[in-house]
This record gives C-alpha cells, structure tokens and sequence, in this order.
C-alpha cells in the first residue's frame, strides 16, 4: 500500500493528478472502493432474488451496537473490528436461525430484529459518546475515508477473495436454490447450508464495508445497485455486471466528488446518493424503452 | 438398466399437529409407472415430496437400485417464477447443468446440450425469455427439460399436464411413456383416469385427505374410471 500512495503522490507532483491525491487517505479509501464496490455489487442480486434486502438492512443496523460493545468492551475506537465481526454475524445467524424454525413472516421478523438493532445500538452509542470523540461515532455511522487504514483493506482483499471463490465455485447453485429450492434440494445441494453461508457472506461484508459506507447505510449499498441493474436488464448475466458496475462506479464517485467539491459529506452517505441517482437513471432508461 | 424399487415403510406425515398422511407402507415395483390420484388436498405432492425426502416425515423410504444409486428427476407441480426477475430460460437451465458462473462467457458444450434438452419439450426457440415471461404451460415444459438433464431412472412427476395445451400434452406423454419404456421407475400424479388406464402400470389412490391409500391394479383402474364418469 506503502508503494501505491507513493506512486499516487508522485503523479500528483508531476501535475498528473489533481491536488486532492496528495493525501494518502484517498488512496485508501479509492482502494478500498474497488475492493468493496465490486463485491457488494456482485453479492446484490443474489440479495435481490433472495428477498433478503431489509435483512442486510438489519446486519447493517446491528453493526450499530457491535461498534458500542466493541468500544464498551475497550477495543481501539476508530477500529472495533472484533466485537464488530462478532456481533454482526451472531446477529445475522440468530436472526435466519429464528426464520427457519418459526412461522413468523420473515418480512416482520427482520422488522422486529431491525427496531432492536437501533434500540440497543443507540442505547449503548448514546452511553459511549460521553467517554469518546462523538464525531468518531459519526464516523462509523455514515462512514469516512479519513480512517481507512492498510489493516481495513486487508481485511477487505481477504473477504473479497472469499465471496469471490464462494461465487465461482457455487453461484450457479445458490441461484438455483434461490429460485427453486425443492429442485436444488433434489440435486443434493444443501439449501441450508448455502442460506447461512450467504448470510455469513453478508455480514462479513457489512463488517468490512463499514468503514468507508458506516453502519446506517452500508445495506443500502447492497441494495440500491442491484435493484438499479434488475430494472435495466434482460438477462442474469447483465443484472450481474450492472450491478457491480453501478456498485463500483457509486463508490468511486462517492469518495471522489464530495473531495473534489471540498463538500463536507460524509463518504457512506455521498455514495448512497450516487447510487440513488442510478437507480433513477435506471428508471428512465426502463422507461424509454417502454416507449420504444 | 432399470430404475428402483421403492420400498415405503410406515410412512407418515404430519404438519403443525395436522395429519397429512397416516402410515403407508408398500412395495413400488422397479421399472414401471406408478400413477399417483385421488382428490385435492389429500396428500399426493406431499407423498410424492416424502419420496424425494423433501419433507419432514417418519417412516422410511428405501430406494433398491440394481446398481450403482443414480439421480433423481423431479418436476414439480407448477413452479411460479417472479415476472420481473431477469433470469432467461437458458440460463435457469445452466444452473442445473454446470457450476461455470452464468454471468461469465457460456461454453458452447453447455448451450448445445441446453439446446437439445429444450428443443426436445419445444422451448428452444424462446431460450432467451425471462423466466416471469413463460406461460404455465411453457413453465411445465421448462421444468420437464431440467428432469431430463438429469438422465435419470427414477422419475417423480407431480401434474404434468397443467397448464399445457393439447399438443404439448401429447409430446408429454411420449416423452413419459419413453422414459417407462426406458426402464425408469416413474411416479406421475394424475387426475386423468383414462391417461392412467392407458399409460399407468400401477394405480396408487389416496383419498380422504388424511389416511385412506389403496393400491389398484391396472385392471382395476378401469372400473375407478367408470365410478370417477
């Protein structure tokens, strides 16, 4: 990493890059941006065809209270990772361990786990702010690039290598499960298995992703860009590549823009807006190809 | 080769406290047809799903191959897909066939192999369609086409012909008679007692909703069909 903000800063000396990649901050941020748009972009549609957008929505919530606990418990302030990483996917498991073994509509239930999520996150962040920095608290709820640091994108690569092994060696069945899990199941794929694999999936990424996209808004990015590609495209592989596309480039640019307009938005909220605004694109595009 | 005998030992099934089937226990011979009928609601996709171990039940099923155990083809009875999800027939059918991720370049062995499986329940023309676009009937054939993928000699087919024309009824029944005549041993669950009287090796009945199964011989069937007129 060392090596790149050095290259960066040399380009930027050399009048190749605008004044705003002098700051190593950016570099990380931009990197962790490619790392991170692609995988929330590639993991969306199975989200999308899973049901399971206000379940991320929920992860990401509890991430919340995984900060709380992890600076209650004395973790580093700016980085609770472990408490985090924990209480997020015992969050996430609880929650579609709960689902499968409950009639409860599972729509209501994520629901019901969400308020919680926001109880006891706000009730124990409200705690912690009198022993911390209450802007660092803003800092994990809607994000900031100033704290992404080597370890974040470490972190980031190695979850990244995961999903993408898990979705080259297994996509085309856990698509199949989604679409009709009793034929997966006649196939020998274990429904069950791949529901909480994914699941897990989601929370490692939440956990990963909060740094740059913060806690509130990290489901949203899960979310918007593949519900962006879903009404633009004609076929999976095209829902697929749209939306990491979208994912990607909402990252990027929300990073970049607020920088380069020296606007003081936070970075997870600067690149849900982006990916708002293709959604709507998106929106016109379907539309003018309805009036075609 | 010829598919399996299908042994069922005290099979029962029970949701939330409602008995959905009492205890069957019988004997179903390899290599024939097993028509599977009775009334709504008394319990035959469920019989049909506690063969494929596909619900909780008590009770066994023990499949006997003569061989090496093989795969098990299933079509289920008409499975919705939401309209708007854009996921193509010929993809849905690349799930089935290969792990190679659909949204990388496709291999011209998988598309071909798609293409005869498609083209045999004359869906190839429309292997482009999303999935939400298809008909019932066209849904059934989709769901046919995966089954034969499968090149299995054990067949669980619940209500093949809803939702197809007279046409595509016709090429279901060849390909069903095709797959008996293969040696598969094949459950299809049916209304149709003069289907049944003319294709069925075995009659299987459960009626009543809960508990009443009988089997009925071939020559029996026919004067069920006289009784159902």
């Amino acid at each position: 990493m060392e090596m790149l903000r050095q290259l960066t800063y040399q380009l930027y000396a050399s009048g190749y890059l605008p004044e705003m990649f002098q700051y190593g901050f950016l570099t990380n941020a931009l990197v962790a941006a490619c790392i991170m748009g692609p995988i929330l972009g590639a993991l969306g549609p199975l989200v999308v065809v899973k049901r399971l957008a206000f379940f991320s929505e929920a992860v990401g919530h509890g991430a919340l209270t995984g900060v709380a606990i992890g600076i209650l418990l004395g973790e580093p302030v700016t980085q609770p990772l472990v408490a985090l990483f924990c209480f997020c996917t015992l969050f996430a498991l609880l929650l579609h361990w709960i689902k499968s073994r409950t009639q409860v509509p599972y729509d209501a239930l994520v629901g019901v786990f969400l308020s919680f999520a926001i109880a006891l996150g706000a009730a124990l962040l409200l705690y912690v702010a009198k022993r911390v920095n209450v802007h660092i608290l803003e800092n994990v709820l809607f994000g900031s690039i100033l704290t992404v640091r080597d370890m974040d994108i470490l972190v980031l690569l190695l979850i990244a290598l995961i999903s993408v092994s898990l979705l080259l060696y297994s996509g085309n069945r856990a698509l199949l499960a989604s679409l009709s899990p009793e034929l997966a199941r006649t196939r020998g794929i274990s429904v069950r298995l791949y529901d909480y694999v994914f699941v897990l999936l989601i929370a490692l990424v939440t956990v990963a992703s909060v740094k740059v996209v913060g806690a509130i808004l990290v489901g949203a990015l899960l979310l918007i860009p593949a519900t962006a590609a879903r009404m633009i495209s004609r076929n999976g592989r095209e829902f697929f590549w749209f939306s990491v596309i979208f994912s990607t480039l909402s990252c990027l640019l929300g990073i970049l823009l607020p920088m380069a307009g020296a606007m003081p938005i936070p970075s997870g909220a600067a690149i849900v807006m982006i990916a708002s605004a293709f959604f709507i694109l998106a929106l016109g595009v379907r539309r003018w190809r309805k009036v075609q | 080769m010829m598919g399996p005998a299908i042994e069922v030992q005290s099979l029962s099934l029970q949701l939330n406290r409602v008995v959905l089937l009492e205890p069957i226990s019988a004997m179903f011979k390899p290599g024939r047809l097993h028509a599977i009928s009775g009334p709504n609601g008394a319990g035959k996709s469920s019989f049909i799903k506690c063969l494929l171990g596909l619900m909780p039940h008590t009770g066994q099923v023990l499949r006997h191959w003569s061989g090496r155990p093989g795969q098990i083809a299933y079509v289920p009875q008409q499975s919705a897909f939401e309209a708007s999800l854009p996921v193509t027939i010929e993809e849905f059918m690349l799930t089935s066939i290969t792990r190679w991720p659909l949204f990388f370049k496709r291999r011209d062995a998988h598309l071909q192999r798609i293409d005869e499986l498609l083209q045999r329940v004359g869906l190839a023309s429309k292997r482009h369609l999303r999935l939400g676009q298809l008909s019932g009937g066209e849904r059934q054939r989709l769901l046919f086409a995966q089954a034969l993928e499968r090149q299995s000699l054990l067949w669980c087919i619940d209500e093949p012909m809803t939702g197809l024309d007279q046409a595509g009824q016709l090429s279901m029944t060849a390909e069903i008679a095709q797959l008996r005549d293969q040696g598969a041993t094949v459950f299809v669950v049916h209304h149709d007692m003069e289907w049944i009287q003319q294709y069925a090796d075995e009659l299987w009945i459960i009626e009543g909703g809960l508990a009443q199964h009988r089997m009925v011989s071939r020559k029996q069937s026919s004067l069920i069909a006289e009784a159902c007129a």
